[in-house]
């Protein structure tokens, strides 16, 4: 198990030592400070206003840190979630088979699963920090420009319409931040699994962007309103559920029980592939 | 050390080793020669695991490669024509990735992996900055870690200038004097498997033509030129002769041991006026080049 963390250490060092990596950071830092600046334009907040107060609340009150947070947060991952997942997802095996490393890998005496292994759950917490990433730095953001406040969220598409005090939204917050990594790590499996085949890792990303935005379209269809459980982006947009009061559990359960499904079969479709392949130059 | 039993692979229904068999001796270094896809890499893929064979089997110090990889490949290591590395990590840092893969290898051992092939003052720059020779080198220092008894190298000097594979072929020679190192080495470059290996095989378009020692590629037979007034009645009188080949025109191929006394003593008898008969050593290119091109039993046609 040691020898696991020691190749799981050499695995994280590549992809974090690498600038490409960190493009992603920099971008959805980007994008954040141009939504938190868009949110202040008088237009802007003029629109906002007019929804709290309808709702009988106070804008002032409202119109804080955590609030601006999860607008960031909704908004740079709706836009960019998925292209920074998928970027890395989809280098991680097909690049090192580009560039000629992974023959030096497997050259060594390991198994082609283990190297597999190592690979998918460095590009796990590659999706953890990510999204972590986003959300504090979101949060951050919000508090610096806003300050404390309570917390509103308005999404129409997702029926979802919540005022809670400032401890309450913080921490539902906070709780939505693991929801959406496991979310997202359908975006992580699927660019993972186009990666084991032998295909660019330009390739592999495109493909499952197009899979995901292909998805995202079919799914807001209102024809495909019956099988929209279908849609793998059905399940993922279950990480607003925590904000709901109460929390719909049972269905927060089922959709990450489908998507951890969607998951693992990817993962195995996968490895099957990578582990029938021949590697020659 | 090394076994090879009836190896085949063919992609897209094209052969690219067909019922190869060979060993390879603990402590030896053994040239795998031939020419561009004539299967050397898809043999050496074989026997890393990377590649899965139609049929046949490679074994490592008797364990099967396609059944017990990891077994087998434990004390195995290789690098290949351009090894690849992060270039964006250090020589160190890539080492230790690496062999992350074998073993957990302590740092005095990588220390003393780098020291051989003479890297350590460099060890902690990135290897983006490195020189093709100091890729080689850091390649080879990964293939001698953990503690590897088996390197198989796949084209090592692709790409050096004449210095380096200079210093290259002396760093094989040294490791395998001095640790014993047993050597597998592709090439496609003759000179270089003469001056590196005690034996060879040569293959062409997946077949292997030739397997053995220098000494029997060289001295098993003999082109000799013959100087005569009547070719076509010299060639009638030759071909009774067992043994005797005839190659063109006023050349026939004997066996090294073959008396050229009896072959001019059988043409003048037979009323042919010979007057040179001058013997032709080949050199190994041409030899060689004959195998290659008659792609049958080397030792027939030599």
């Amino acid at each position: 198990m040691s020898l696991f963390f020691l190749q799981l250490h050499g695995e994280l060092w590549k992809l974090f030592a690498r600038k490409r990596t960190y493009i992603g950071f920099g971008a959805f830092f980007g994008l954040e400070v141009v939504i938190l600046i868009l949110f202040q334009l008088p237009k802007v907040q003029r629109s906002f206003r007019h929804i709290v107060e309808q709702a009988g609340y106070g804008f002032e009150e409202y119109f804080s840190g955590v609030t601006l947070a999860f607008q960031v947060l909704y908004w740079t991952v709706f836009l960019l979630g998925g292209l920074y997942i998928a970027l890395v997802g989809g280098d991680i095996i097909a690049k090192e088979v580009e560039d000629g490393t992974m023959r030096m890998t497997l050259c060594r005496p390991v198994s082609r699963l283990r190297v597999l292994t190592v690979k998918y759950v460095a590009s796990l917490i590659y999706t953890g920090v990510l999204t972590l990433f986003i959300g504090l730095s979101a949060l951050a953001i919000g508090l610096l420009r806003q300050g404390v406040g309570g917390f509103f969220a308005f999404q129409p598409l997702q029926k979802l319409f919540v005022l809670y005090d400032f401890n309450e939204g913080l921490h539902r917050y906070l709780y939505s931040l693991p929801m959406l990594g496991i979310t997202l790590v359908s975006v992580t499996s699927l660019a993972f699994m186009l990666s084991c085949f032998n295909m660019k890792p330009v390739s592999a990303t495109i493909c499952t962007l197009t899979y995901f935005t292909t998805d995202n379209i079919f799914r807001n269809i209102p024809y495909f309103d019956s099988i929209k459980p279908w849609f793998i982006t059905s399940h993922i947009e279950t990480w607003y559920n925590v904000y709901r009061s109460p929390v719909p559990w049972a269905q927060l359960t089922e959709d990450l029980a489908y998507l951890m499904g969607v998951d693992a079969t990817f993962v195995l479709i996968g490895v099957v592939a990578f582990s029938v392949r021949d590697f020659k130059s | 050390m090394i076994e090879l039993r009836c190896l085949r692979k063919a992609f897209g229904g094209k052969p690219a080793v067909h019922d190869l068999s060979l060993e390879v001796h603990k402590g030896e270094i053994f040239g795998l020669l031939g020419h561009n896809g004539a299967g050397k890499s898809t043999t050496l893929g074989i026997l890393l695991g990377q590649v899965f064979p139609d049929g046949g089997e490679a074994f490592i110090n008797g364990v099967s490669v396609q059944r017990e990889r990891a077994q087998a490949l434990a004390r195995t290591g290789a690098i290949f024509e351009a090894p690849r590395f992060y270039d964006y990590l250090s020589g160190w840092r890539n080492l230790e990735i690496y062999t992350s893969y074998s073993a957990r290898v302590p740092k005095d051992k990588i220390a003393e992996a780098v020291e051989i092939v003479g890297l350590t003052g460099r060890i902690r720059d990135k290897v983006g900055t490195y020189s093709q020779g100091m890729r080689q080198r850091l390649g080879l220092a990964q293939a001698l870690l953990p503690e590897n008894e088996l390197v198989l190298l796949d084209e090592p000097t692709n790409g050096l200038d004449p210095e380096g594979i200079h210093e290259m072929r002396l760093l094989i020679q040294r490791l395998n004097r001095e640790r014993g190192i047993t050597v597998l080495f592709c090439s496609h470059l003759l000179v270089e498997v003469e001056q590196l290996c005690d034996r060879v095989a040569i293959l062409n378009q997946g077949h292997k033509v030739f397997d053995g020692r220098w000494a029997d590629l060289e001295s098993d037979r003999r082109h000799v030129r013959l100087e005569v007034d009547e070719w076509e009645k010299s060639a009638a009188l030759l071909r009774d002769i067992v043994d005797l080949k005839i190659v063109e025109r006023g050349v026939v191929s004997v066996k090294n041991e073959f008396d050229t006394a009896e072959l001019v003593t059988r043409l003048v008898q037979g009323g042919v006026r010979v007057r040179a008969v001058e013997p032709q050593r080949r050199n190994l290119e041409e030899i060689y080049l004959s195998i290659t091109h008659n792609g049958a039993s080397p030792r027939a046609d030599l």
